[in-house]
């Protein structure tokens, strides 16, 4: 690119400038649009400045955030005026409608704080959801600041405020990771069909899809107990890069075999969680964003395809399904995915009419 | 602009609710940025990450009498900003408590390789060309490109016109641009303006 005009030239840069600053007037947004029909090459510097930057030095991660957040909770807890922060709005709300009841009565008003009190613990705690579709990856802060991110496809239970003196309880189906404040007088357990976990403080990764064969609890921070929910109820301890394999039958064997199946004791198995490049390890990468696995069969890449992307993904060669493959991916189409896998010409695939996939 | 419509959000919600989750999730949504302004000043992430979270404690302990903040974005980090000069006053390491002496390594941002736009070449090139800028310039660049703060959310921070932040900035895109420019034969680029034709 040559200006010939110098004028042009900086007049360039300054809207450039503005339109990355999102201070560009109608006015010169549209003498931009006609400087770059003037200069074309221009247009891709001006893409370049639309992009996302990143920091060229020390860059904080969404966990280094977290722990930062932690770090920061424990200095909060130890300032001097800050233990009564409760929100109250639905709590005053209750009183009032108490007390409404009981003002008739002048014995049971005087008793009606009281009351009110006891009721309150017993109270079942109103329970929020969050749920996600396919493509769909979602971050929730439970409210004792616990951060927990949701892959595609999954439903997590917890209560809008965890009581106190007692295990804080959340319920998964699907795949979550895990940021857990440590609070020792309340430990955190996750439900899943195939185990609870429980723990004190620490990040881990569950992965319980129900139409999935087994069940999966990856351990990066601190310790956990896996408990597994069958008649066992065997526990097994993990220790920080350990994940742990649960067999589960498919619901469908489970009715209808349902005698044969509880008395067969499950065999798990405890591995080593490995890193790809970059330090990845494959159970998390999807916290940031990335779709990794390493020596995966192909049929599981395929259900990790489908739920990525929210594709149906079909084999018309079963034997392909015990082919093994090792990949990470950020920002690729499923097409991307799908040709640099099949560039091991191993498999060829192909889309049919109705834009289902095929793996040949 | 929405994003600061949000921030708006939570900061109304740990002022007026006592909110201890909108606390928490305007310091996950802050935290980072502030702390780059802040190491920039300070000269160390470990010092920034401690004034970070010492403004955010003192935001706590303040938050019922915050009502008059017009712009909880650049009160923090006017905050953030006093709370670093301050710490350098007391350590008395620096004989400047302005912010004419920033260590400009805390500063320094470019596009993602990955991304596909620009090889790592171009992108190395871009840095470099923002490490040749004047740590001001540098300040404001940063500020407006990765903070995503306007023009008068600078000026104010920073005690200038926003006269002067436009002229700064179009000084950084002039010479990022130049960066780019020498290597438009580059393949990455060359891809791009061929799919754009």
């Amino acid at each position: 690119m040559f200006f010939t005009d110098t004028m042009d030239q900086e007049k360039l840069y300054a809207l450039l400038a503005r339109e990355m600053a999102g201070e560009l007037t109608e006015k010169e947004a549209a003498a931009l649009e006609q400087l770059l029909q003037q200069y074309p090459d221009a247009s891709y510097i001006r893409e370049v400045f639309a992009q996302n930057w990143a920091p060229a030095g020390k860059v904080y991660t969404p966990m280094q955030v977290q722990l930062q957040l932690e770090k920061h909770q424990q200095r909060l807890q130890n300032l001097p005026d800050t233990t009564p922060y409760e929100e109250t709005p639905a709590g005053g709300r209750r009183w009032l409608l108490y007390s409404g009841i009981a003002a008739g009565l002048l014995l049971l008003f005087a008793l009606g704080g009281y009351w009110q009190y006891t009721q309150k613990a017993k109270l079942p705690p109103a329970l929020s959801q969050l749920v996600t579709d396919k493509r769909m990856r979602s971050q929730v802060l439970l409210p004792d600041g616990s951060r927990v991110w949701l892959n595609a496809g999954s439903k997590l239970d917890y209560p809008q405020q965890f009581a106190a003196h007692q295990p804080r309880e959340v319920t998964l189906e699907g795949e979550a990771f895990f940021m857990v404040t440590a609070d020792a007088e309340r430990p955190f357990r996750v439900h899943t069909k195939a185990f609870n976990v429980r723990v004190l403080g620490t990040s881990f990764n569950v992965r319980a899809y129900p139409q999935e064969d087994s069940a999966v609890a990856s351990l990066v921070q601190g310790s956990v107990e896996v408990v597994l929910n069958d008649a066992s109820s065997q526990v097994v301890s993990l220790k920080p890069n350990e994940k742990l394999t649960v067999p589960v039958h498919p619901a469908t064997a489970v009715t209808t075999e349902n005698t044969t199946t509880v008395n067969i004791p499950v065999v798990v198995y405890k591995t080593k969680l490995t890193t790809l490049r970059d330090s990845i390890i494959p159970e998390t990468a999807w916290v940031q964003n990335k779709l990794a696995f390493k020596h995966m069969q192909l049929d599981r890449v395929v259900n990790m395809l489908e739920q990525w992307y929210g594709a149906e993904i079909n084999f018309s060669d079963n034997r392909k399904k015990q082919l093994y493959f090792t990949g990470v991916f950020e920002s690729e189409s499923l097409e991307e995915v799908l040709n640099a896998l099949e560039t091991t010409l191993s498999f060829s695939w192909h889309k049919d009419a109705e834009g289902k996939i095929w793996i040949d | 602009m929405r994003e600061n419509e949000q921030i708006k959000g939570l900061f109304e919600r740990v002022c007026y609710d006592n909110s201890i989750q909108a606390y928490n999730e305007l310091y996950i949504a802050l935290c980072a940025r502030l702390i780059h302004f802040s190491a920039s000043i300070v000269s160390s992430f470990h010092l920034a990450e401690e004034i970070v979270s010492d403004v955010f404690l003192s935001l706590w302990q303040k938050r019922n009498d915050l009502s008059h903040v017009q712009n909880p974005v650049v009160y923090l980090y006017v905050s953030t900003k006093n709370l670093s000069l301050n710490t350098l006053r007391q350590q008395k390491r620096h004989q400047h408590h302005s912010l004419d002496a920033l260590n400009t390594d805390m500063l320094a941002i470019a596009p993602d390789a990955e991304n596909g736009m620009v090889s790592a070449e171009v992108s190395q090139k871009i840095e470099r060309a923002i490490r040749s800028l004047p740590s001001r310039c540098q300040l404001i660049f940063r500020l407006i490109k990765q903070d995503r703060l306007s023009y008068r959310e600078v000026a104010e921070l920073l005690n200038i016109s926003t006269k002067t932040v436009d002229a700064q900035l179009t000084i950084a895109v002039k010479k990022i641009s130049q960066a780019i420019r020498f290597d438009l034969s580059d393949e990455t680029a060359q891809t791009y303006l061929r799919l754009d034709s």
